[in-house]
């Protein structure tokens, strides 16, 4: 995947949203290229979801202004809705429906000729590998399967731009990998993607870009590796012994960066390696038990809380 | 892997007037299919459906006949027939809100606005499919019906009488779809349903006449909806004067589509 120089297919800049007195974007820009996968990466209720749905069209934009295709999505929505291909968090292929019935469906609604309708469900059905279950009702289907024909229903007419709202969000990892390869080739042939997740493993996997989110607004971006070296040091991971002694524990860390993980895990960013021995000795002398330490480099997890100043699920 | 980058006709280039109103009329085709091949689907309810109005006929027939027959001094059959045959339309009609709130409350909504496609066709397809259900129904109570004794004045009598049936509950998916539409919960249309739908249907000639009910009631009975269709469908079962009760009904039926159409399609514009 490489993200090349042609002018972007989506275009954000500054958008905002609020519903009453909450602010739920506020104030986010991006663009994404034709083949560029751009990840949208924050904690339930940064503002992934209401992003998407103005987008697509879904929900009015409060301010600042976005196109997809060259198109206005507040002043031109129809065109924009002929230009983009969506799949929500539900997955909301009709149950009652096959595969080939539910593509036809959506086939029909987007006009296409019957024709090339039936030419594209039948190349669909066979490049993601639908076959086996191509002619059974949706309803009989498992999660993996389910997303898997949603998210194809949305490239029945190989729409420019993509967007995709947590797209393996509860699926099995056999099914995530199937998804992931799925987005992969269609990045490959020149779809802009924007896709929201929760999950870092996936961003850090499909993007190309990362947009972290926080509270509706951009809290860091760049390309992976970007936001892995913007965190230079090395990261100390604590775990005591006792839940109650946590609390104690981090303050002998004495650091404004220690972060609890959970009841008993402390992440500590620490500049050099010898420091993280300091800071455990420390802890050892106030007769605090240690059941797990580990010194490492930062994943994109790391990132994720020094931005966000809150773990991932 | 190989890419197939096909030509996506007509996607880039902004739709006349003309291929617009082609668009509306094949998109609502296409959801009044998708809702049929739905109701195919789910044998128990269909014929659940099909059956109810069967179900209700045989059930005044037999268990209310005699006593209210007998009170009345009225030929029961005729009275009844007609009767159901409204009530089993705004049964039907129900069925419009209850699908509607399920496709809402389940994203499925939210998918079908992001598509470039007639979005009033959601609605309207919806209810062609609910209406075109409904009049198996109210044929399979018709024929009952006559097995039963009822009998339509003529032939025409009978097709006009079923067909004011079949546009009064079209009428009423209307009214069902616009409840949907506002409260988008399965839950909440059915109980709305017996705050409105119920006391319609009691204070209306449907069950019994209105000869007995107190003055004002009475001139709230006779000339609402339901009463004006199942009086004009007695008259054609009777073989009376039906002209007045007809253009009646066909008023009713026209103003209630057209401003729960309205109101139905702007609060799901609004609201989705």
């Amino acid at each position: 995947m490489s993200t090349n120089q042609s002018p972007p297919i989506i275009e954000v800049r500054d958008i905002r949203k609020a519903f009453g007195d909450t602010v739920a974007v506020d104030g986010l820009s991006f663009s994404v290229a034709p083949g560029q996968v751009l990840g949208l990466l924050g904690p339930n209720g940064a503002g992934k979801t209401t992003t998407i749905k103005m987008l697509t069209t879904l929900l009015p934009i409060d301010g600042g202004a976005a196109s997809v295709a060259g198109f206005d999505v507040a002043t031109r929505p129809r065109m924009v809705r002929q230009a983009i291909g969506l799949a929500g968090q539900a997955a909301a292929v009709d149950e009652k429906l096959t595969a080939r019935e539910n593509l036809d469906l959506f086939g029909r609604l987007y006009h296409l000729p019957a024709d090339q309708r039936k030419k594209r469900t039948e190349e669909l059905i066979e490049r993601f590998d639908l076959t086996e279950f191509a002619d059974r009702p949706a309803g009989t289907y498992s999660g993996g399967q389910r997303r898997r024909l949603d998210v194809v229903a949305s490239l029945i007419v190989d729409p420019p731009a993509l967007f995709l709202d947590e797209p393996t969000t509860g699926l099995d990892p056999r099914s995530r990998a199937e998804i992931w390869d799925a987005i992969r080739s269609l990045a490959a042939q020149g779809t802009a993607v924007v896709l929201t997740t929760q999950y870092l493993d996936e961003a850090d996997q499909l993007s190309d870009d990362i947009v972290v989110i926080d509270r509706g607004r951009v809290v860091g971006e760049g390309t992976s590796a970007e936001l892995k070296s913007s965190l230079e040091r090395d990261v100390l991971e604590v775990t005591v012994a006792e839940a109650g002694s946590r609390d104690r524990a981090a303050e002998l860390l004495n650091g404004d960066e220690v972060v609890a993980i959970d009841e008993t895990t402390l992440h500590l960013p620490v500049n050099r390696p010898a420091d993280s021995l300091a800071a455990l000795r420390r802890i050892q002398d106030a007769g605090i038990e240690i059941a797990d330490f580990q010194l490492r480099k930062p994943t994109l997890d790391d990132v994720f809380l020094a931005l966000t100043g809150e773990p991932t699920a | 892997m190989t890419t197939t980058t096909m030509p996506s006709p007509a996607l880039l280039t902004e739709p006349g007037l003309n291929t617009r109103l082609r668009w509306a009329v094949d998109d609502t085709i296409t959801m009044t299919r998708r809702d049929l091949l739905r109701t195919a689907r789910q044998p128990e309810m269909w014929t659940f459906a099909v059956t109810m109005g069967a179900f209700f006929l045989l059930l005044f027939y037999y268990v209310f006949g005699g006593a209210i027959g007998a009170g009345t001094g009225v030929d029961y059959i005729q009275f009844l027939v007609p009767g159901v045959l409204v009530i089993t339309a705004l049964n039907g009609a129900q069925q419009t809100g209850n699908s509607l709130a399920v496709d809402l409350s389940e994203g499925v909504v939210d998918r079908l606005r992001s598509l470039p496609m007639n979005q009033g066709a959601v609605l309207t397809g919806r209810t062609i499919a609910d209406t075109l259900r409904n009049t198996l129904t109210l044929v399979v109570v018709a024929v009952l019906g006559y097995l039963l004794g009822f009998r339509f004045s003529n032939l025409g009598a009978a097709v006009g009488g079923i067909l004011l049936a079949v546009g009064l509950g079209f009428s009423f998916s209307w009214i069902s779809a616009a409840i949907a539409a506002k409260v988008r919960s399965v839950e909440m249309v059915g109980m709305l349903s017996m705050f409105w739908l119920f006391p319609l249907l009691f204070a209306s000639s449907a069950f019994t006449p209105t000869a007995q009910m107190p003055g004002w009631l009475q001139a709230f009975a006779d000339n609402q909806p339901i009463s004006v269709v199942a009086d004009a469908i007695r008259a054609l079962g009777d073989g009376a004067d039906a002209s007045g009760l007809i253009l009646g009904s066909i008023l009713w039926i026209v103003g209630l589509t057209a401003f729960f159409g309205w109101l139905s399609a702007r609060l799901y514009r609004k609201n989705a």
